[in-house]
């Protein structure tokens, strides 16, 4: 919370500097703001919403390579004389705990190759996801969690603590 | 063709392409859980090629920022959208054709049944 106001206010700095409003300035702004607050992470005690924001951005370019690469790959799939679907239903166990990150889990992995989220179990535990074009439930389960992977630092789990646990 | 303006036009031929795909990849997939890929994934990169595309023909900052709106609801939505077809189908007992195992099947439909059941009183 900290860190975000701290970055408003000097995008807000930044204008009153340029003494100019508008939306461009302002994203100028915020991209020199969040420089600062990342030179200086100790004194100004912003390195979590640094960290935080830097995941956010590393998860948006990796959504945006992996939805391409889906399209492109069922696009090709519609127009291949005998696609090689292979459907199946696979269950995965989660790592990733808390109502907000499993929906963007199963909302991720709706746009992601190969895989729709289907379910949730009772215990929301386990996710149920229907594959095209996997060769094996091991390659779906290790696609998967190629995106579980992602969304783990933006709600502050590191991968390798969890897997010691799970 | 003196109308061509690459920035503009290419992402519209290439959502539009998308589009296209999807509507083949329906009619063309064997039952409905596949048709659901190309569904949602192809409707949403196709729609936003053609969203990015006509914003960079107005080129103001309103339109972008109703673009960034568009594409974040669309990017919400969809998925929902696909995740309620897929599950609602599944617990009616529509049967999917498959090649590989149904996890769900052996592991939780039953009792993710029976607690829909309880919730909606229909027992």
């Amino acid at each position: 919370m900290r860190g975000l106001s701290l970055n408003i206010l000097l995008a807000i700095v930044w204008t009153l500097f340029v003494g100019e409003f508008s939306l461009r300035e302002l994203a100028i702004g915020v991209l020199l703001g969040f420089a600062i607050l990342s030179i200086f992470p100790l004194s100004l005690g912003t390195g979590g919403y640094v960290r935080r924001t830097l995941a956010v951005v590393r998860f948006a370019l990796f959504f945006i390579r992996e939805l391409t690469a889906a399209n492109v790959q069922v696009a090709l799939f519609a127009l291949r004389p005998h696609p090689p679907l292979h459907p199946m239903i696979i269950a995965y166990p989660l790592r990733l705990r808390g109502d907000n990150g499993q929906t963007l889990l199963a909302a991720t992995i709706t746009l992601m190759p190969g895989s729709v989220a289907m379910g949730f179990n009772p215990e929301r535990t386990v996710l149920y996801a229907h594959t095209i074009g996997m060769g094996s439930v091991r390659e779906a389960r290790a696609s998967l969690k190629k995106v579980e992977d992602a969304l783990l630092p933006l709600y502050g789990q590191s991968a390798e603590l969890q897997e010691d646990t799970a | 063709m003196s109308d061509f303006d690459a920035a503009r036009d290419i992402p519209i031929l290439l959502g539009a392409f998308f589009v296209l795909t999807a509507a083949i990849g329906l009619v063309r997939f064997p039952d409905l859980y596949s048709r659901l890929h190309a569904s949602s994934k192809l409707i949403t990169l196709g729609s936003a090629g053609i969203f990015i595309g006509v914003s960079l023909e107005f080129a103001q900052t309103e339109a972008l920022s109703r673009l960034a709106a568009v594409l974040l609801f669309q990017f919400l939505t969809t998925p929902l959208s696909a995740y309620l077809i897929a599950q609602a189908a599944y617990l009616r007992g529509l049967e999917p054709l498959l090649e590989g195992p149904d996890e769900w099947n052996a592991l939780g439909k039953a009792a993710l049944l029976d607690r829909r059941l309880e919730e909606t009183g229909e027992r």
